[in-house]
């Protein structure tokens, strides 16, 4: 393994002609709920590519987590597949799943509940490394403080407990955890949801670092839509288990086209006072995932709805943008507009 | 015209060490502002800043070893720190409405959402039970829950937490107080959610010209639905004004730091230091409570801030205050 750090890869090749790292392809996931079948997640499919940093939103119980505990194959799908680095991770042994884990992590939105209370924090960053590096104890210790001065915890706190350290300060711990074994992909479930403004821009920074230096792809899953913003190249955007859209992080937030993402691009409210707000407030409830609309899975609470998109489900299509996709059959005429 | 004026308040842990000795922390220093009629005041501050325990001392819900140790708090001619118990607790819920954080453990999970309703409207006056149900009604309607009738009879864990949070903003609406007191009303709601109950909120204030009290850590609800805000740091407010001066011309160099902070703002890469820890309430630092973290920290920091006036009710605890008014963040 090379050392931590000391990579740049700022120019390395354009994102778009880099290999995908991770593919999705028709996902599936139910759930049994009490003898009924809940639809979580609904032919999902997606690429992430090499040192790429995608954005997933979606109000909750989109489907956002589950996705993300499918792609690492901590969560077992339904139907569809999962390829990691060519690796279809369906049709690889415990063993080599296993050998695999050290190549993709996770990071959850909680740290308090993430870690051991009772172990101290660096033999906490030091776990992956015991399970699948062949590092002596004094290599390791030597790694994890080369770890902790990279995701800028101080080393005094590597002997301490998870309660002698901050929210950001254990964050930080389980970032150091994740990228122990330099994975090429980590997911990170609303990893700053918890933490106050000053210390969500310090983990920010660092994950923009991580991903400067190390090359790291990330899937970085939120419901701040001015940090996904900020920090993702691309984004998805779910709707009950389905991408409704799907596109450049500029071009989904400056002109998004389903009526879904136009919506909750309108409820987001900049800190600034001038920034106009084009508001446009659902009617209606989210339906339930365990009886699915048939048609567009939106259409009960959209403002544009014809008849026939209670028909069938709307295809995830090329707009004909750079590269976005969007599910929506109004698009082609230009009914997609909301009056916003 | 003012409807809450806080002035000076002042809240205390005090507590005994093992060895018997006292230990005083000020939690809330020389507190003051106000929240007029017909206005959303937005407060602000990160976690552990004190903003819970305002709302706390304000209404009387202190609990040991919290003290308020000085200052008053006058709402309608009387103050409210010196106010009996029984009186306040006639006060909250009446002409005073409460939307306490975290809203699981705010409704009794052994009472139906109507019960709850028409509960809350007997708690203080004798109310003919089907016009109290009828209210209960309509108040669930206007918080924008659907079907109402139907959503009397539910328990609250049938709720979403969105319905949850409208069911809260119903409860503290219903006696149609004169002042809402809201902590945390939207904080972990989806922004479309959110952004439905603000719209409530808005209408509802400037209908009934009441004033609210918001606390929230999120700056753009306090840009879009507040008319004045008030930054709170470590138990003293460092800056306050109307949205538009505090937001544009920022001068406390916290206040910019948390604007800086924002993901609209914020500038990947800049290696910035924007944050740090909160200092010991036991051992404030003497002088400017903020210096261990300010960037502009000078040899007269160590002397306490005055608060400097920068016109129309912009004021500000720094020694630099009109030095950084104007200046880009
Ligand atoms: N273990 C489970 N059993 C049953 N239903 C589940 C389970 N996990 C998630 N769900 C359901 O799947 C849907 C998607 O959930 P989730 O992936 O957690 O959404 P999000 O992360 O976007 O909030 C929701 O309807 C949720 O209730
Ligand atoms: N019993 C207590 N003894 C000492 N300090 C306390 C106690 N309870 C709360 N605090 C402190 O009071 C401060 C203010 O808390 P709070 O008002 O809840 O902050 P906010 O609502 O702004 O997050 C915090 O620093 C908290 O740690
Ligand atoms: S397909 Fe129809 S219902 Fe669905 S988003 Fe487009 S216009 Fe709305
Ligand atoms: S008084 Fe000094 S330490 Fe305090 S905020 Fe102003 S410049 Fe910073
Ligand atoms: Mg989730
Ligand atoms: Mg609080």
């Amino acid at each position: 393994m090379n050392a931590i750090g000391d990579t740049d890869q700022t120019t390395a090749t354009p994102l778009a002609e880099r290999r995908p790292i991770l593919t999705a392809r028709d996902l599936v996931k139910e759930f049994d709920v009490g003898g009924a079948t809940l639809h979580a997640v609904n032919d999902v499919n997606f690429t992430i590519r090499q040192g790429e940093i995608v954005g997933m939103v979606g109000e909750s119980g989109s489907g956002k987590s589950t996705i993300g505990r499918l792609v690492l194959s901590l969560l077992k799908q339904t139907s569809g597949d999962v390829t990691f680095d060519g690796e279809n991770l369906a049709s690889l042994s415990d063993k080599a799943l296993r050998a695999l884990r050290a190549r993709m992590q996770i990071v959850f939105q909680d740290p308090w509940s993430a870690l051991n209370p009772r172990m101290s924090v660096g033999r906490q960053i030091g776990e992956p490394l015991l399970l699948h590096t062949n590092l002596s104890r004094s290599e390791r210790r030597q790694r994890v403080e080369r770890l902790a001065e990279r995701v800028r915890l101080p080393a005094k706190f590597l002997s301490r407990t998870p309660a002698e350290l901050s929210g950001g300060q254990l964050q930080r711990v389980c970032i150091a955890r994740a990228i122990a074994t330099e994975p090429e992909l980590v997911v990170l479930d609303e990893p700053t949801s918890s933490l106050d403004l000053s210390v969500r821009a310090g983990i920010l920074e660092l994950l923009a670092e991580l991903r400067r230096e190390l090359g790291v792809a990330m899937l970085f899953i939120s419901h701040d839509l001015g940090t996904v913003k900020l920090i993702s190249d691309r984004i998805i955007v779910l709707y009950l288990g389905t991408i409704v859209e799907e596109g450049p992080a500029s071009l989904v937030f400056g002109a998004p086209a389903h009526p879904y993402t136009q919506a909750l691009m309108s409820a987001h409210l900049p800190p600034n006072p001038r920034a106009p707000l084009k508001r446009h407030v659902l009617e209606g409830e989210v339906p339930s995932p365990i009886n699915l609309p048939k048609g567009c899975r939106f259409a009960s609470r959209c403002p544009v709805a014809l008849p026939e998109c209670s028909d069938s489900l709307p295809p995830l299509v090329a707009t004909g943008e750079e590269d976005r996709r969007a599910a929506c059959i109004r698009i082609a005429d230009g009914g997609n507009r909301l009056n916003l | 015209m003012t409807l809450l004026a806080i002035d000076n308040l002042e809240t205390d842990f005090v507590s005994r060490t093992l060895d018997d000795e006292i230990r005083v922390a000020h939690a809330l220093n020389k507190v003051s502002f106000e929240v007029n009629r017909g206005e959303i005041v937005g407060l602000v501050g990160e976690t552990g800043a004190g903003k819970s325990l305002t709302a706390q001392s304000v209404l009387g819900l202190l609990r040991a070893p919290a003290r308020v140790v000085g200052g008053e708090a006058v709402f309608d001619g009387r103050d409210l720190l010196t106010l009996p118990p029984a009186e306040m607790n006639e006060l909250r819920g009446y002409e005073i409405g409460l939307v306490v954080q975290n809203p699981r453990t705010s409704l009794d999970p052994l009472c139906r959402i109507g019960d709850q309703l028409v509960r809350m409207q007997r708690a203080h006056r004798p109310v003919n039970g089907r016009v109290a149900r009828k209210k209960a009604v309509d108040m669930l309607a206007a918080v924008g829950i659907p079907e109402p009738e139907r959503r009397m009879r539910a328990w609250p864990h049938e709720l979403s937490g969105g319905m949850a949070q409208r069911v809260l903003m119903a409860m503290a609406l219903i006696n149609e107080p004169r002042l809402l007191i809201a902590d945390e009303p939207t904080t972990g709601l989806d922004v479309t959610v959110q952004a439905a109950i603000l719209d409530l909120l808005r209408q509802i204030v400037l209908e009934r010209s009441m004033g609210a009290l918001i606390i929230t850590h999120d700056l753009g609800v306090v840009a879009h639905y507040c008319e004045r805000v008030a930054v709170m740091f470590a138990g003293s407010i460092v800056e306050e004004g109307t949205v538009d001066a505090v937001f544009e011309t920022p001068s406390h160099p916290y206040t910019r730091a948390l604007l800086s902070a924002t993901p609209e703002r914020l500038k990947l890469g800049s290696g910035r230091q924007l944050g740090g820890p909160p200092p010991d309430l036991y051992n404030l630092p003497i002088g400017c409570h903020y210096r261990d973290r300010c960037e502009r920290v000078r040899d007269i920091c160590t002397t306490p801030p005055p608060a400097t006036d920068l016109g129309e009710g912009h004021r500000v605890q720094c020694h630099f205050a009109k030095d950084l008014e104007g200046q880009p963040l």
